[in-house]
């Protein structure tokens, strides 16, 4: 790939810039479950590796969640849109160069971003702890070029309406920018208080509401209808989904702070809107499953369509638990336990993991001609990420009404550490188990790359039989 | 591109509109994907009304509040009756207070003092402080518990004639109303946006099948 950097724009095959984007991605997955796996092992057994700064907790926490969301699952987000949205445009990408400078210097910033916060360097904001030079590369060379790719091959493409998708790619990636810029503006401006309390939130709450969940489900947009050949169900749900994600996902950011002397007007009207997210996940729910009318054995029977039905199924509770742990009587309780990890997990890990997986697993298969190399293996990964996730969010989450009953009932903290220690050691096996099932994924798709059966011009992967 | 408003409830377009948008709608495919024009479901209508009513109905103000100082006033008040340190021990103490204050208390008092339960040490730690508050003559109810600290509650209402604020939360607030105002511009701009389309009677035709 990097000997595209250099290379001339029409020099460079058509997809490059999407296959340097989703092994990036499937490598940071890796690496940042791996972390996660470590993280999980030091709560679940205290005395492994101790003494060493740079491996403690507190540093290890940072890398483990920034390296899954910038590395991953944003990767892995612009892994689909080099390849969706100029196919979704009946065109070819703005500039396949731009994409393979992208991929470059995303890889560069992130590992940029993950040494300094090893090394102790932070804002100490959660989520954005990246320090400020990091957020303005983010903004500058990370997330523009992505943007100005997408927005230019939308506007030069062949049709004359734009298919839901790319709203969405559009859209999302240009409120990626203003999220990043205005949410860091603490750092730049050194606000402290309340004031950086509520850009710190509402920088979390948009990278999650604006980016991660929008892109995600756009993402399902596209491959239902592709992998399935049916119709989208409704182009007017998909309108109700949009419009309803920029005007109730961008404006609860009080809702995380629950409890801080924030004006309880602001409170209120968050609150509400944290309920109202209910009305997106409503219509994009609605939109796949009737989208997989008359073709519901491909949920048995296709990787892409399982990986993107349970990501589309796991949407329900997640937005369930999202619209209503932050009302004032439920945040009262649950606030500041596993309970909110179990969720953030969900959402990550669950929801929005499984979408972009099977993004990943088609774009790869199809740009690169090749059909995967071992569907068992895809299996397995599949089901590793699913018993693997489930067993960590259901072990956080009872973890976390145990912190949450010793916080309210005052039990002394220790006893609530005894008392939550098997369901840390659950959460270390099936963070584990989502690791080892990377680790298959990233073989898999090496060899898919190596040794895939070819798919000849014009054909789907998933039309073609396995010859192993 | 006209408007009509002939039959709002089943498009915002003029015939020659509708006519060009079905024309493309069949005759293109966006990367060999196509959309159909099923209307929006009825469950999916009747979940959307539930939630909007559900929305406001579970972040009420008034839930969730931290307790005021006007609350504990009765158990302060009443804490050196005899039958109060008469009791064995503090928890029995508790219940005896409980018991004397219940007729102290007013309207939902006696509800939100069992939501907001609290052991004699900590009426101990915030005694002094809301016999202070009381000893200033100012109204307990602009005052908040939190832990041990007795502070001015976080609500900026109106002035009193005396030039002091009233700090208590209302049973409707302004994030409330902006609420609705949010909700009314975003039904409308989807309904005038959903009814440009066509008919949702029309049934495209996808590759001619």
């Amino acid at each position: 790939m990097l000997k595209y950097l250099l290379a001339k724009n029409e020099d460079i095959p058509a997809g490059s810039s999407a296959i340097y984007f989703g092994f990036s991605a499937i490598i940071w997955f890796v690496l940042g479950t791996g972390l996660g796996a470590f993280n999980a092992s030091k709560l679940a057994f205290p005395d492994f590796v101790t003494g060493l700064e740079f491996v403690s907790f507190g540093h290890m926490r940072q890398v483990h969640v920034h390296a899954v969301i910038f590395g991953w699952i944003s990767m892995a987000f612009a892994m689909a849109m080099m390849y969706i949205t100029p196919a979704l445009g009946n065109t070819k990408l703005w500039s396949e160069k731009l994409g393979i400078w992208n991929a470059f210097l995303w890889n560069v910033g992130l590992s940029l971003g993950l040494t300094v916060l090893w090394m102790g360097m932070t804002s100490g904001r959660e989520y954005s702890d990246f320090p400020w030079f990091i957020d303005l590369y983010i903004a500058g060379f990370m997330a523009l070029p992505l943007g100005i790719n997408v927005w230019m091959t939308i506007i030069n493409r062949r049709t004359q309406g734009i298919y839901t998708t790319n709203w969405f790619f559009a859209a999302a990636t240009f409120m990626l920018i203003i999220v990043f810029i205005v949410g860091n503006l603490p750092e730049f401006f050194h606000l402290t208080g309340l004031t950086e309390a509520y850009l710190t939130w509402w920088f979390a709450h948009n990278v999650l509401g604006l980016w991660i969940t929008p892109v995600a489900a756009a993402i399902a947009y596209y491959t239902i209808p592709k992998v399935t050949g049916n119709p989208l169900y409704s182009h007017r749900i998909g309108h109700l989904h949009f419009w309803s994600v920029v005007v109730f996902y961008s404006t609860p950011a009080a809702h995380h702070l629950m409890s801080a002397p924030l004006p309880e007007w602001l409170k209120s009207f968050a609150s509400v809107e944290g309920v109202l997210i209910l009305v997106p996940a409503i219509a994009f729910v609605s939109n796949i499953l009737l989208t997989m009318q008359g073709k519901w054995n491909m949920f048995v029977e296709n990787l892409e369509v399982r990986f993107t039905v349970t990501g589309c199924l796991m949407a329900i509770p997640l937005n369930m638990q999202g619209g209503f742990q932050q009302t004032r009587a439920i945040n009262w309780y649950i606030h500041g336990t596993g309970w909110i990890v179990a969720h953030a997990h969900l959402a990550l890990l669950g929801f929005s993991t499984f979408l972009e997986a099977a993004a990943v697993y088609l774009g790869l298969q199809t740009i690169m001609k090749r059909k995967l190399y071992s569907l068992t293996l895809g299996n397995v990964h599949f089901w590793m990420l699913l018993i693997g996730f489930t067993t960590y969010w259901v072990s956080m989450t009872i973890a976390g009404l145990i912190q949450g009953a010793g916080k309210i009932y005052e039990v002394p903290y220790i006893d609530v550490v005894i008392a939550e220690h098997p369901y840390m050691i659950a959460r270390w096996i099936g963070g584990s188990m989502v690791f080892v099932g990377n680790c298959l994924w990233l073989y898999n798709m090496w060899m898919t790359a190596r040794l895939g059966t070819l798919i000849p011009a014009g054909r789907m992967p998933h039309e073609l039989a396995y010859e192993r | 591109m006209a408007w009509t408003w002939n039959r709002a409830f089943t498009t915002l377009s003029d015939d020659a509109t509708v006519e060009k948008s079905e024309t493309l709608w069949e005759s293109e495919t966006l990367g060999g994907l196509t959309e159909d024009n099923n209307p929006i479901p009825v469950p999916v209508v009747w979940l959307v009304a539930l939630t909007v009513m559900t929305a406001f109905l579970v972040t009420f103000p008034l839930w969730g509040q931290r307790p005021t100082a006007a609350l504990y006033a009765p158990y302060v008040d009443l804490m050196d009756k005899p039958e109060v340190v008469a009791a064995v021990n503090d928890v029995e103490a508790m219940k005896v207070l409980l018991e004397i204050s219940k007729s102290r208390f007013t309207g939902h008092d006696i509800e939100e003092a069992t939501r907001h339960p609290l052991s004699m040490d900590d009426l101990r730690i915030i005694r002094p402080q809301i016999q202070a508050l009381e000893a200033k003559g100012v109204d307990l109810k602009d005052f908040t518990v939190v832990g041990p600290n007795v502070v001015i509650a976080n609500f900026e209402g109106n002035y009193r004639p005396d030039g002091t604020r009233i700090r208590q939360q209302p049973w409707w607030d302004k994030g409330y109303t902006i609420d609705i105002f949010y909700l009314a511009y975003f039904f409308f701009a989807v309904f005038v946006i959903v009814k440009r389309l066509p008919p949702n009677t029309w049934v495209p035709r996808h590759g001619g099948h």
